[in-house]
């Protein structure tokens, strides 16, 4: 698994997050190793997922059009199934049903930039950076 | 008919008939009395008839002893005979006038009497003492037996008369006296039974109602308030089942208004930890931004672009945290009337040009069209209040469409209101939720959308809009758009 990280390229990262500010705050939270991709709603989630099959997704629960529950459901009954996914939410009570949806982890919004990247590191194997 | 009018009227009614029943047996008791008193007199008069008629004997035997005779002691009997005679004539005549014809009688009886003693008696004794032989003749003898003898034959007829009268009278009085005690045991008889229905109508109408009504008391006490009477009954019995019956029925009602009071207060306490709950996500949002750049700031080096970058970023969300606590102390105020409302002379068309121009460089996937009439659009009121309406609906008008379009914003003097339109080409709201719209916390469905909001700009917006005397209402139809509007009383020109 660490071989393999290293001898091809960066992982890459799904943020499924509406706002366009805590996309940023994402992507600068986890580092600029990584290779991201956006989704603003949960079609478009689903949709990014099938053709990149990203190796981690940073879920929001609150997103237009399917919610993240809808979203994590669907993946978990996909070929998405083992895909690690952090579910950030500002429902600070949601992370039971998170977990019970398929969540790896589960992360209160507002985050700690470093709890996120922690949590990222810990799902992948390393942080991407000595690649 | 009052129950207690009917109570006293039918034991007036019991009274007279048991007091009639007892007067029946006192005349018939004074009946027997008064029969009792008459055979006492009958007797004393028949004893003072036959004492008399010895004493008419024996002047006739003291008569004829002496005529015969001519000894002067054979004419003792006659001397005191005479003697007592006017005595016994009166007492007699005393006793035997109880009535007219009586007296009349025992008057035809003494004067016969008397004719006997002053037309032969006395002349006959006279007669003997002078010249006895004269005495001796059979013609005075036999005038003699013949006057005795029709006085005896009188004596006979007057007693029997008394007799016969006596009886008839006693008889009469007994017969009376038995139909008057048959008519008091008949009365008596009547009374009760009277007496024993009056008690039982007491009992169907007193008794029977106010044991149900106690029943139902129970019932009641016990928690069934749905308890009612058969409203059946008289008078105050009547009055009594009505009176129960209206006790249960607000009974009821109360416990019905406190149980829908009950409920309205669940469902505000409810929604007011649902509040809570959306208050802590909404604020939690923007936080995440500013805590997280904040962090990026202090913990990373960044270029200076990035930097300013990142402030600007926590600045409007800072703002956007600030626009929340503001909505919802609006809220807040709303709900305890302590909003204050100033009122000065406000164009409304500038209120719209303002907020337009705000709002036009916020969203580039927008236009925003204004269309307002070249003279002021004045009204009395707040002018900050009536921007922060104007801006919720240009704010949900752009929130709405998030796959932009126009957004028409109008203004115009519609008579004597001031309409303003704002028109956008979003989602729309669908049929079902569009009675609650502006309702606290009402979304429609927004967050499945993802669509930021607090749910209340709308409640707030109608209740400044109502603040100032006007209205605000909408069209929309689902997937093509909505129309909201509010129309407000134009100021009198000064």
């Amino acid at each position: 698994m660490t071989a393999q990280a290293e001898t091809t390229a960066a992982k890459t990262v799904l943020i499924c997050e509406d706002d366009s500010n805590l996309r940023t705050l994402v992507r600068l939270a986890l580092g600029e190793s990584y290779r991201f991709f956006e989704a603003p709603d949960g079609p478009s989630a689903l949709e990014l997922t099938r053709r990149i099959q990203p190796d981690l997704i940073v879920l929001d629960l609150m997103l237009p059009g399917r919610s993240g529950f809808e979203v994590l459901s669907d993946l978990r009954k996909g070929d998405n199934a083992e895909t690690p996914v952090i579910v950030i939410s500002a429902w600070s009570h949601s992370d039971e049903a998170a977990y019970e949806a398929g969540a790896n982890r589960f992360v209160a919004k507002p985050f700690d930039p470093d709890e996120l990247r922690d949590a990222a590191v810990e799902l992948l194997g390393n942080d991407g950076r000595h690649n | 008919m009052s129950l207690s009018s009917r109570i006293v009227a039918g034991s007036a009614v019991l009274a007279l008939l048991v007091a009639a029943a007892f007067g029946v047996l006192v005349f018939a008791v004074t009946s027997l009395d008064d029969a009792t008193k008459r055979e006492r007199h009958a007797k004393a008069v028949t004893a003072q008839t036959l004492q008399l008629e010895k004493l008419v004997l024996d002047l006739d035997t003291g008569l004829r002893g002496f005529v015969l005779t001519g000894k002067t002691d054979l004419l003792r009997p006659w001397t005191s005979a005479s003697r007592a005679l006017p005595s016994k004539r009166h007492a007699f005549l005393k006793l035997a006038s109880t009535t007219p014809e009586e007296r009349r009688r025992a008057e035809g009886l003494v004067s016969s009497i008397d004719q006997y003693v002053s037309d032969y008696a006395t002349p006959v004794v006279e007669i003997a003492r002078a010249t006895p032989a004269a005495s001796r003749t059979d013609i005075v003898r036999a005038e003699g037996a013949r006057r005795l003898a029709q006085i005896r034959k009188r004596f006979a007829d007057f007693l029997g008369t008394e007799n016969a009268v006596s009886a008839a009278r006693t008889s009469a009085a007994q017969r009376h006296s038995d139909e008057a005690i048959a008519a008091a045991v008949a009365g008596l008889i009547l009374s009760a039974v009277l007496i024993t229905g009056f008690g039982l109508y007491l009992a169907r109408s007193i008794a029977r109602p106010v044991k149900e009504v106690a029943d139902g008391a129970a019932r009641l006490a016990g928690g069934d308030l749905t308890t009612r009477l058969e409203p059946h009954g008289i008078g105050e019995v009547e009055e009594l089942t009505n009176a129960f019956n209206q006790m249960a029925e607000r009974l009821e009602a109360s416990r019905r208004e406190l149980e829908e009071q009950n409920e309205r207060l669940r469902e505000s306490e409810q929604a007011k930890s649902e509040l809570v709950s959306v208050v802590a996500h909404e604020l939690r949002t923007p936080l995440a931004s500013v805590l997280g750049f904040t962090s990026v700031l202090l913990q990373r080096d960044v270029g200076e672009e990035q930097r300013r970058e990142y402030l600007e970023i926590i600045e409007a969300q800072g703002r956007r945290l600030s626009a929340l606590v503001n909505d919802f102390l609006d809220v807040q105020r709303l709900e305890e009337g302590q909003l204050s409302i100033a009122s000065e002379l406000v164009d409304v068309g500038r209120v719209v040009r303002e907020q337009s121009e705000l709002f036009a460089g916020q969203s580039p996937k927008h236009l925003l069209d204004v269309s307002l009439p070249p003279t002021p659009l004045p009204v009395r009121g707040d002018s900050n209040r009536l921007a922060q309406v104007v801006a919720n609906l240009l704010s949900n008008a752009i929130k709405y469409s998030p796959s932009g379009g126009v957004v028409r914003v109008a203004g115009k003097r519609n008579g004597t209101v001031v309409r303003v339109t704002v028109q956008d080409e979003g989602v729309g709201i669908a049929a079902e939720v569009q009675r609650e719209i502006f309702g606290k916390f009402a979304r429609g469905h927004a967050a499945d959308e993802g669509i930021e909001g607090t749910g209340l700009g709308l409640a707030i917006s109608r209740s400044l809009v109502e603040a100032h005397g006007g209205q605000i209402s909408f069209e929309s139809t689902k997937g093509r758009g909505s129309t909201f509007w509010f129309e407000l009383p134009t100021a009198s020109a000064q």
